[in-house]
């Protein structure tokens, strides 16, 4: 096991405000074999400025968690990364080889993962788990690690005595603070979280969400927040996207993207959650047909007009300042 | 609404009574229990939808399984149509039994056999309870939870999620049962989906009449679906009422809990975080009730207290702050804004 004796990543200096942290270009993953090809994400290109929320939110199968996956360069094969760039901090992701990754991952981008709190080993100590972090990274000594690690787990609201606790032995609102604690160990400058709170119940949801929101403050990283709960994400980002089918239909700041959707896709997915508040209104949710390559499969429930409609998915146009929609120009409202 | 009306008088169809169950903690020897379900009341009418929400942990799905007879309670009545199953059928549950109840589990890819086509799963429920199994009860079937014909030669891994879940429920639906319990049937599904299993059970409801006990930590959905949601906490049904009603006016601070941490981006005015914070204390560790030191909580075990009436459902709460409508009570719930009625 070799550990880069330096760093390529050029030290850590505070970006300039406009410069994003992370700029995504055009980005295309193939999932290849069986000579065919799917496409995972098609020409998915978004910006992440520094200290900035941004969210992506989506169905299952959208592309979301391949475009996560593309940004940290885990994706494996058949996965490809066909086109694009991934610009992190002014560094070409896309060609670090593989020592510069190593050094690259976790320092500069760290990943809370879907299910995360099933990603701990059950065999090591919790302790163990954040003291390798510190080892292998930092090449702290085990005792240096260890007060490291207690210092993490109270930033997540955790007792350090928890350190010689196994998995199992937390629940699993813990586990996930855990796992974030990793995550944020190495003070990266982008967090990805892939659907964190998925498996969690409502209250224990909302307060890792609140967690995650005082810990960005104070740590003052950008997050790129994945999930298909478009009401948490609202409520926690600043701007968001909405994909589907590999491509991104809707790009703006969340607040006005919930106030007015204007992808069709965008309602619909908004529609697919029940309110809390109102009178009781039958949804009809949305519709469970695949993307192909003559048709974007959502056509059948557009309410648009769809005589000038190529049966798919058409450029994001900036429609208004912020703002980006998957549109024909002919499909205005 | 006359039907809904005559419905409540009626008898329910399924009552449970002071059920407890413990579960035996600790080694093989050990006298340790663990009280999972504490003397649960719980009707369930004929053709209604009972949504039962809570926290993980707080003993919804032990409930759900004391129901389909999967556990066996400690104490208390199950009572089907007002004669106690319990006392009658003791080492477990008649097939007659099953075939009123019926249980739709959380996870379509664990509930299914990989190696069976779908046509197998309902075929043997039919066979099972001695009904005819022809193709024509089988298309009917499958018909019944919205999918196609064709999807009778699937295996289930050809399916999707919600394929899956709804090939459970029609399983469920084959030996014509009265009472459904779907497990969270929701929680595993992607978004796109999860309204159309919702409205499944809705039209079952309404077109078949069957009951239904739906499970859930997502009270959006429980509201969507339910006529009315009854609150489990730590295993004491504390809360209870028409859904619509119960979650624009929730009562007991565990239920304001639970609403409070629904993200919801057209709530103006969010939950103030010291309430939250103390709302918290207060359901983690029960003795440190936040309103408490205002002198209107006594310590002994709450009662139930009629607090409202909407849709003929009485609105009922299980809180010490409920009982005299004090002045402090009024002023500690005034988001609530009860009409303090004396029960």
């Amino acid at each position: 096991m070799t550990t880069p004796s330096q760093s390529p990543v050029p030290a850590r200096t505070p970006a300039p405000a406009r410069v994003p942290v992370l700029d995504v270009r055009n980005l295309r993953v193939e999932y290849g074999g069986d000579g065919r090809a799917v496409v995972g994400a098609d020409d998915v290109s978004f910006t992440i400025g520094a200290g900035e929320v941004f969210g992506l939110a989506g169905e299952s199968g959208c592309g979301k968690s391949t475009v996560a996956n593309a940004l940290m360069r885990l994706l494996k094969p058949p996965a490809r990364i066909t086109a694009g760039t991934v610009t992190f901090k002014g560094c070409d992701v896309l060609a670090m080889d593989p020592r510069e990754l190593r050094a690259f991952r976790w320092r500069e981008i760290a990943m809370v993962f879907q299910s995360a709190m099933n990603s701990l080993n059950p065999v090591l100590t919790i302790g163990e788990q954040i003291g390798d972090i510190f080892t292998t990274h930092e090449r702290m000594r085990k005792r240096q690690a260890r007060a490291r690690s207690g210092e993490l787990l109270e930033l997540v609201g955790i007792d350090p005595a928890r350190l010689k606790s196994y998995p199992h032995q937390l629940s699993g609102g813990m586990r996930q603070r855990v796992v974030i604690a990793m995550a944020v160990a190495l003070k990266p400058a982008l967090l990805i979280m892939d659907e964190p709170t998925t498996a969690l119940d409502v209250v224990v949801q909302q307060e890792i969400m609140a967690q995650i929101g005082d810990l960005q403050r104070e740590l003052g990283f950008s997050v790129l927040f994945i999930t298909h709960d478009m009401s948490l994400m609202v409520e926690l980002s600043h701007r968001m996207g909405v994909m589907y089918g590999g491509r991104l239909v809707e790009l703006a700041p969340a607040k006005e993207l919930f106030a007015d959707p204007l992808h069709p896709y965008t309602q619909a997915l908004m529609n697919a959650f029940p309110p809390l508040t109102g009178p009781r209104v039958h949804l009809t949710g949305l519709a469970d047909l695949p993307r192909t390559g003559t048709s974007c499969g959502f056509h059948a429930h557009c309410p648009d007009d769809r005589s000038d409609c190529s049966m798919n998915i058409p450029d994001l146009r900036e429609v208004a300042a912020g703002r980006f929609v998957a549109r024909t120009s002919g499909g205005a409202r | 609404m006359t039907d809904r009306a005559t419905t409540t008088t009626r008898t329910p169809l399924m009552s449970v009574r002071g059920l407890t169950k413990d579960f035996r903690t600790g080694g093989l020897f050990s006298r340790d229990r663990h009280r999972a379900l504490n003397a649960v009341d719980l009707d369930i009418p004929h053709g209604r939808i009972v949504a039962l929400v809570g926290e993980s942990g707080s003993g919804k799905s032990t409930l759900a399984r004391c129901l389909a007879r999967l556990e066996q309670p400690t104490s208390g009545q199950l009572l089907l149509d007002g004669r106690d199953v319990l006392r009658t059928q003791r080492r477990g549950a008649s097939r007659a039994y099953r075939g009123t109840v019926q249980m739709v589990f959380q996870d379509p890819f664990g509930s299914l056999n990989p190696v069976h086509r779908v046509e197998h799963f309902l075929r043997r429920a039919l066979l099972v309870h001695g009904r005819p199994a022809g193709e024509d009860e089988l298309r009917e079937l499958i018909a019944t939870v919205g999918l196609s014909e064709d999807m009778l030669q699937s295996y289930p891994h050809e399916l999707s999620g919600g394929q899956r879940q709804r090939v459970a429920i029609a399983r469920a639906l084959a030996v014509d049962p009265r009472l459904v319990l779907a497990d969270e049937p929701t929680s595993m599904l992607d978004v796109s989906v999860r309204i159309g299993i919702l409205n499944l059970m809705r039209r079952l409801r309404d077109e078949h009449g069957i009951s239904m006990l739906y499970i859930t930590h997502d009270l959006a959905s429980a509201r969507y679906v339910a006529d009315t949601t009854q609150v489990l906490f730590a295993g004491e049904l504390v809360e209870g009422g028409d859904s619509l009603a119960l979650m624009d006016r929730p009562a007991h601070p565990y239920t304001r809990l639970l609403l409070s941490a629904v993200p919801d981006p057209e709530r103006e005015s969010g939950y103030d975080p010291v309430e939250r914070a103390a709302l918290r204390a207060a359901v983690l560790t029960p003795e440190s009730c936040p309103y408490e030191d205002e002198g209107t909580c006594s310590r002994t075990e709450p009662v139930r207290h009629v607090i409202g009436e909407d849709e003929g459902q009485p609105h009922w709460v299980r809180c010490h702050l409920y009982a005299p409508a004090t002045p402090t009570a009024r002023r500690v719930l005034t988001a609530a804004t009860p009409e303090a009625e004396n029960a």
